[in-house]
């Protein structure tokens, strides 16, 4: 009985505002649509930004005999101060890996670099800095690590791309940014519209609900409908705007972006795919939660 | 059944109290008319009773709850315990006659047998048995009150309060109204009915109480509609 009530309700209650019912489904299916526009946005950055990170290491360049600079006043660097350096560096938190380059390895590294040029026949071996390749555990933490070696004796220079991929990585943050902020006044935009929607029904329904509280109907009861009809919207809303998100990746990104820049690995139908079940829980309690709020204020005992 | 102890509303956007340290009380079973010009307090009261609104002051209780402690949740309850019927009766224009009256009982929560069981049953009681299909505005007036009268009571509540019943019906079929309400009270259920119909008070010779401005200024059992009439 109960349940057959309600349900009669919340049909009736669709087709009576078939337009506003409309309305909601549209304004949840474009809020879902940026909102997983926004979510993938965010996971592009963090892709592109993983990629580029994965390539970072600190590079510290030890002195030899043509060395001049606080660290090599006594000339090439020592056994001793080598192994300090070695401890040093591994003995650090932040460190995951470290490799050591001999001057004859760099010499071949610099050789392949400027295969062609002149210069590869000019230089010599004893002429290029040993160093240290240090890779880290997480490329925003640097700084210990490039102040924990940099004042050591046999030390001439530390260098860390991160400096160089800086720019890079502040335009990422500001597109991660962007997108959460248009997220979040989406999702106020979107929450407002439903509440009004709800305030609307309940408005066109006030006989039935009045009589409702008159003979003693408990508020859960009167608001039920309304609540379920919201979630409905919401999902057939979410579902629209899920598609809506596949369509957009495959013409944008699968199309056009992935071939032509391949920098970095793109975001697919996969990721929205993994972002579906969020989406459509996320178009549902929103709009359930907009007309539970709604539905606090207007129908009240 | 109910009780007014030194009750006071103010509504919010009027600069006089609509009612005004009223004080007093209601037994179980008895049959009250609530008379007094326009604008007098009659329907505060009952709304108060109902507690569709909170007083300004004092103190009160119905079917045994204190209304200043019953929290938001608890009202329904309340409701449950008390049929209301209004002037303009108030059905559902959409849904027939048995509908109507089955509606104060799905919202409830109570089951489809008993719906199919009391509604059958009060209709007959209202003297409406064979128009169950109708829609209301294939009624008459009277014929839509009754229906009223037999949503509010389906329920069998402790109290039956009725504003202004008869205000939209002429007197032949009022009487027939008035007629029902006595039978209903005769069951035990408390009736309080606010009225302006001075020939109606005059004829049941029931407890009158009347107000003005707010106040109590009579309470008679057995009572007529006025002194000076
Ligand atoms: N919801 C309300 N808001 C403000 N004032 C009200 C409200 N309801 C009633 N009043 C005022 O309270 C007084 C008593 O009204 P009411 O109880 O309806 O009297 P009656 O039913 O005897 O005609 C009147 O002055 C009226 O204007
Ligand atoms: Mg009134």
């Amino acid at each position: 009985m109960r349940f057959q009530y309600v349900l009669s309700e919340i049909t009736t209650g669709l087709r009576r505002n078939l337009t506003m019912t409309i309305a909601l489904v549209i304004v949840v299916a474009i809020s879902i649509a940026m909102l997983g526009a926004g979510l993938l946005i965010r996971s592009q950055a963090d892709t592109t930004k993983g990629y580029w990170y994965d390539r970072i290491e600190i590079s510290v360049f030890m002195c030899n005999e043509f060395s001049t600079g606080a660290g090599c006043a006594d000339g090439a660097v020592t056994d001793a101060q080598r192994d300090t350096i070695r401890q040093t560096l591994e003995s650090h938190p932040e460190v995951d890996e470290v490799f050591y380059e001999n001057q004859e390895q760099a010499f071949e590294r610099f050789s392949e670099q400027f295969d062609d040029s002149d210069i590869g026949g000019i230089i010599t071996p004893d002429q290029l800095p040993e160093s240290f390749r240090v890779a880290l555990r997480d490329p925003e933490e640097y700084d210990g690590v490039v102040s924990a070696v940099s004042g050591l004796p046999g030390v001439q220079e530390v260098t860390d791309q991160r400096q160089l991929l800086e720019p890079l990585f502040r335009t990422l943050d500001g597109f991660q940014l962007v997108a959460f902020a248009i997220t979040v006044i989406q999702i106020i935009a979107a929450v407002l519209l439903i509440g009004n929607t709800i305030r609307l029904a309940a408005f066109n329904r006030r006989r039935e609900t009045g009589i409702m509280r008159l003979v003693g109907a408990s508020n859960f009861y009167i608001q039920l409908p309304f609540i379920l009809e919201a979630a409905i919207a919401g999902l057939l809303g979410s579902v629209l705007g899920v598609i809506a998100l596949f369509v957009g990746v495959e013409l944008i990104v699968g199309r056009f972006i992935a071939p032509n820049l391949q920098f970095t690995s793109w975001v697919d139908s996969a990721d929205v795919w993994a972002a579906t079940p969020w989406l459509l829980v996320a178009g549902v309690l929103f709009s359930m939660l907009a007309s539970f709020i709604t539905l606090r204020r207007y129908l009240r005992v | 059944m109910i009780l007014f102890d030194n009750v006071s509303k103010l509504y919010p956007t009027q600069n006089q109290a609509a009612l005004d340290s009223l004080s007093l009380e209601i037994e179980k079973g008895e049959f009250v008319f609530l008379v007094g010009p326009s604008g007098s307090g009659k329907s505060t009261f009952l709304r108060l009773t109902l507690r569709e609104e909170k007083p300004t002051a004092g103190r009160i209780r119905v079917a045994g709850k204190d209304l200043h402690r019953l929290s938001n949740w608890k009202v329904p309850h309340l409701r449950r315990r008390i049929g209301t019927v209004f002037q303009d009766f108030r059905l559902l224009p959409n849904k027939t006659v048995f509908e109507n009256i089955a509606f104060a009982l799905q919202v409830i929560g109570k089951p489809r047998r008993q719906i199919n069981r009391d509604v059958p049953a009060v209709l007959e009681l209202v003297g409406l048995d064979g128009k169950e299909d109708r829609l209301p505005d294939q009624l008459s007036g009277g014929e839509q009150q009754r229906v009223a009268v037999a949503r509010a009571f389906v329920n069998r509540p402790l109290i039956l309060l009725a504003d202004e019943p008869t205000g939209n019906l002429d007197p032949a079929t009022s009487v027939g109204i008035m007629k029902l309400l006595d039978r209903i009270n005769r069951t035990g259920t408390t009736v309080v009915m606010a009225t302006h119909d001075q020939s109606i008070v005059d004829q049941m010779r029931k407890r009158v109480i009347e107000l003005e401005h707010g106040k109590l200024v009579r309470d008679q059992s057995r009572g007529v509609y006025g002194y000076t009439r």
